[in-house]
């Protein structure tokens, strides 16, 4: 499975409230988690418009702090089969309507 | 080296012999001064003119060392020769060269070998410039180290062809010579390459070695590690699919926050300590659990047959109002319904009965006595409900009598209760009704007499629950739930009004006064009511703990019950053993109304609905309804509810919300009574303000009412006409 970068911006009426970071589903550590979710809110809001750089910045941080092969996806509408290396996972949600996953393999 | 040499060296060292023995005689001198030198036994005796002899000593070639006439066995000869002196040389270096003249005898081998005519090489070398020898000399050498070489390696092929080469070098160096010497050895050659050439080794000065290591044999060892473990994953994100997860963590959360908010105000009402002694118990907390169940089940069913029991009292209770009443004016009577009583506290007079703040349906009543000269051994409080008449829905059994009870507005399990032998309990209803949760320590903080009543008051700041206490020992107790003991402070002491008593020891002793009932006010947190045995009702603020606000001369005997009204909680009602009620303002010091009941008055609470209403009983068993908006002057509602020979009211309480009130008596038993419509009259609004809600009408009608009654304190008071008494 390719890190594959959706940067299609289909625009929808805006009936969402809840902007958050909602973690879907991950296997990492509890600090590790809450400070890769600041790092990607961090890149979604500094590249709102612009997947393709935010998952480029989280990705290079990534490897920067947990050593090299990672993987990010931003983006809204993908599906994905992936196989990681344990407790480097994380599926998350974030502004509402977009998903963000990282992995390392 | 030659003897001539060694000769001079000799002497240079004996010059130098004379030269420093000058130099160091004076040291010489200085260091034997003083000194014995010790002499050889056999040295000789000279005298100073021997001493001064010069001898001359010569240095020849001859080394007198030298060994001479050596012989040496020769077996050939059958007998010794002798040999030749060895010579005076001495070899001290010696360099083999490398290179050779070109007259020898090798040389001129070697020439054969290489093919070279060693005649014509002489000529050639003859007719050469004079350098020619040298560079000859020069030129052997690179051949002789080739060879060598090759001779190492044991490579022919290279060996011819290095030989070439020299070839060509060969006419080159002697280029300036004739082409002649080129023309000639240019024959001589192929002979030479037919034939296999001869290693030329100097044998003497030539070794060649060669070791070799055994090759350990190679292995190879290899180690894998564990790859780090992999794990797949899959999801589709589409936008319903966030928008629902969304959805769900957003409820989940505000479920959270509901949970967290009731587990704090559940923390907050503190759970006895016996809840948390259960846990350790495993099993025998879950038969609990079970039993529970099985209990649930059958309290279900035990309603069931009640209402079936109870069917037309049940109907009466939510149906029948009495037809009477639209031709009785101004009257209005009482509608028995169910009696409430418990076997075990038969004996007990019932001393307090409350409606829950949270269930309407549910009371508290105490069960303790009044007939001080005949105490009963136990106590209890009871928890009924209309819906279970039979039996008491709790029953906390207490060792003393229990004298007044009051639920906690907001935790309705909660109930604090006083006892006849001046301790205070709290009961966690929810947790547990065998034991209370709090009580007082009964040796060292504990009322020294009776504790009248007790009332719930507002939560402190940071959410501990308190309550406050009167008793007959004068003290005004406030009581805050810790987390596991009762805290108390003694917020006032009452005394007389008059002066100290002289002790029999000459001390002074100021008399404390017995208070009787407490009513905090509804809406200022820090004012309350004290009513006393003596007949005085005390205004207090929690605020001073040595003065009273204001003193009423209310009764002469003791007060029974005093109550706020409901509407306006400037005025307030109050009963006592003197017979009289009497409706009192705020720092009025005359009361606005009295009523005399010809016995004494156990009880009187101002009615819920309606802002003139209120209720009494007696000893001698009536309960009285009044509607001051109807009649100032006398009761719209006299009914004995039980028999005046052998049964006593004691306590009433109006139901909040349903027309009923229930009244207890001294052998144990509450009766419920239902309001005739005549005495739950609802206001009716003027025609000119039709949108008033009945609130602010029951306000309206009640200050109407006390503005007739309002006198200045300056007037005389007119002649009482009713025949009630008007103090």
């Amino acid at each position: 499975m390719a890190d594959t970068e959706v940067k299609e911006q289909k625009e929808e009426p805006k009936k969402i409230v809840h902007t958050y970071p909602l973690v879907r589903h991950s296997d990492m550590a509890e600090e590790t988690k809450a400070e890769i979710m600041e790092l990607v809110v961090t890149a979604c809001e500094k590249f709102s418009s612009n997947n393709e750089a935010a998952a480029k910045m989280v990705k290079d941080e990534m490897d920067k702090k947990l050593g090299p092969p990672f993987h990010v996806v931003v983006g809204e509408d993908f599906g994905f089969e992936i196989s990681y290396e344990c407790s480097n996972l994380l599926y998350m949600f974030f502004g509402g309507n977009l998903a963000i996953v990282i992995w390392k393999c | 080296m030659s003897p001539a040499k060694t000769a001079r060296v000799s002497v240079y060292a004996a010059k130098k012999g004379v030269k420093s023995s000058t130099d160091t005689n004076d040291e010489l001198e200085e260091w034997r001064r003083g000194k014995q030198l010790l002499k050889p036994k056999s040295q000789l005796d000279l005298s100073d003119a021997e001493l001064k002899e010069t001898i001359g000593k010569q240095l020849s070639t001859l080394n007198p060392q030298l060994p001479d006439s050596i012989v040496e066995f020769n077996y050939a000869a059958g007998g010794f020769i002798s040999l030749p002196l060895p010579g005076n040389t001495v070899v001290v270096y010696e360099l083999q060269g490398t290179s050779m003249h070109k007259d020898s005898e090798e040389a001129r081998d070697q020439m054969v070998e290489l093919g070279i005519d060693p005649s014509t090489f002489e000529e050639s070398s003859e007719s050469s410039l004079d350098t020619e020898p040298k560079a000859e000399a020069i030129e052997v050498k690179p051949e002789e180290e080739g060879e060598e070489a090759t001779e190492a390696k044991e490579e022919e092929p290279e060996d011819e062809q290095a030989k070439p080469d020299k070839a060509d070098e060969e006419p080159e160096a002697e280029g300036d010579g004739e082409g002649e010497v080129e023309v000639k050895v240019e024959p001589a050659k192929p002979p030479q390459k037919g034939g296999r050439p001869r290693k030329l080794t100097n044998q003497f000065n030539f070794c060649e070695r060669a070791a070799l290591t055994f090759n350990n044999p190679t292995r190879s060892q290899e180690t894998q590690t564990v790859p780090p473990p992999m794990a797949t994953f899959s999801a589709n994100v589409l936008q319903w699919v966030i928008y629902d997860a969304y959805q769900k963590d957003f409820e989940a959360q505000q479920l959270e926050k509901e949970l967290e908010r009731e587990r704090k105000e559940r923390d907050k009402a503190p759970v006895s300590r016996h809840q948390a002694s259960k846990k350790g118990q495993g099993r025998a907390q879950l038969s609990e659990a079970v039993q529970g169940r099985v209990l649930d089940c059958w309290k279900v069913l035990e309603r069931m047959i009640n209402q079936n029991t109870y069917d037309d009292i049940a109907k009466d209770y939510r149906y029948w109002d009495d037809p009477s009443d639209e031709f009785r004016d101004e009257e209005g009577t009482l509608l028995p319904l169910w009696k409430f009583t418990y076997d075990r506290t038969k004996k007990n007079t019932i001393t307090d009965l409350e409606w829950n703040p949270y269930y309407y349906d549910l009371f508290q009543v105490c069960f303790g006595f009044f007939e001080f000269l005949k105490p009963t051994a136990e106590g209890a409080v009871c928890m009924f409900t209309l819906k279970n008449p039979s039996f008491p829905d709790y029953i906390c059994m207490t060792e003393s009598g229990v004298m007044c009870v009051d639920t906690h507005p907001r935790y309705p399990y909660m109930v604090v209760i006083g006892l006849y032998d001046g301790n205070v309990e709290v009961f966690n209803v929810q947790a547990t009704c065998k034991t209370s949760a709090y009580k007082s320590n009964s040796v060292t903080n504990k009322h020294k007499g009776i504790v009248w009543e007790v009332k719930w008051a507002p939560d402190l700041p940071d959410g501990e629950l308190n309550f406050y206490s009167v008793s007959t020992d004068g003290n005004i107790n406030n009581w805050v739930l810790m987390q596991n003991e009762l805290a108390v402070t003694t917020i006032l002491t009452l005394f007389f009004a008059k002066e100290s008593v002289p002790g029999p020891d000459g001390t002074h002793l100021k008399p404390k006064s017995c208070a009787s009932c407490i009513k905090l006010h509804p809406k200022k947190p820090l004012i309350y009511l004290v009513g006393t045995e003596e007949g005085q009702i005390f205004k207090c603020s929690t605020a001073y703990s040595s003065m009273c606000l204001f003193t009423y001369n209310a009764h002469l005997l003791p007060i029974a019950r005093i109550d706020f009204n409901k509407y306006n909680t400037d005025i307030f009602i109050s009963c006592s053993s003197d017979w009289r009620i009497k409706i009192w303002e705020d720092n009025r010091l005359e009361p606005l109304f009295v009523f005399d009941l010809g016995d004494r008055v156990g009880d009187v609470k101002w009615a819920p609905y309606s802002s003139t209403v209120f209720a009494a009983v007696t000893s001698e068993g009536k309960v009285y309804v009044f509607d001051l908006n109807v009649n100032k002057y006398k009761p719209i509602c006299i009914q004995a509810v039980v028999s005046r020979r052998r049964n006593r009211l004691t306590r009433l309480s109006f139901n909040p919300k349903l027309p009923i009130i229930i009244v207890g008596d001294d052998k144990g038993c509450v009766t419920t009574l239902k309001l005739s419509p005549n005495l739950r009259i609802p206001c009716k609004a003027p025609k000119k303000q039709q949108y008033l809600d009945q609130w602010t009408l029951q306000c309206m009608k009640l200050d109407k009412l006390l503005s007739l009654v309002r006198e200045p304190v300056t007037l005389t008071f007119p002649q009482d006409l009713a025949g009630t008494d008007v103090s």
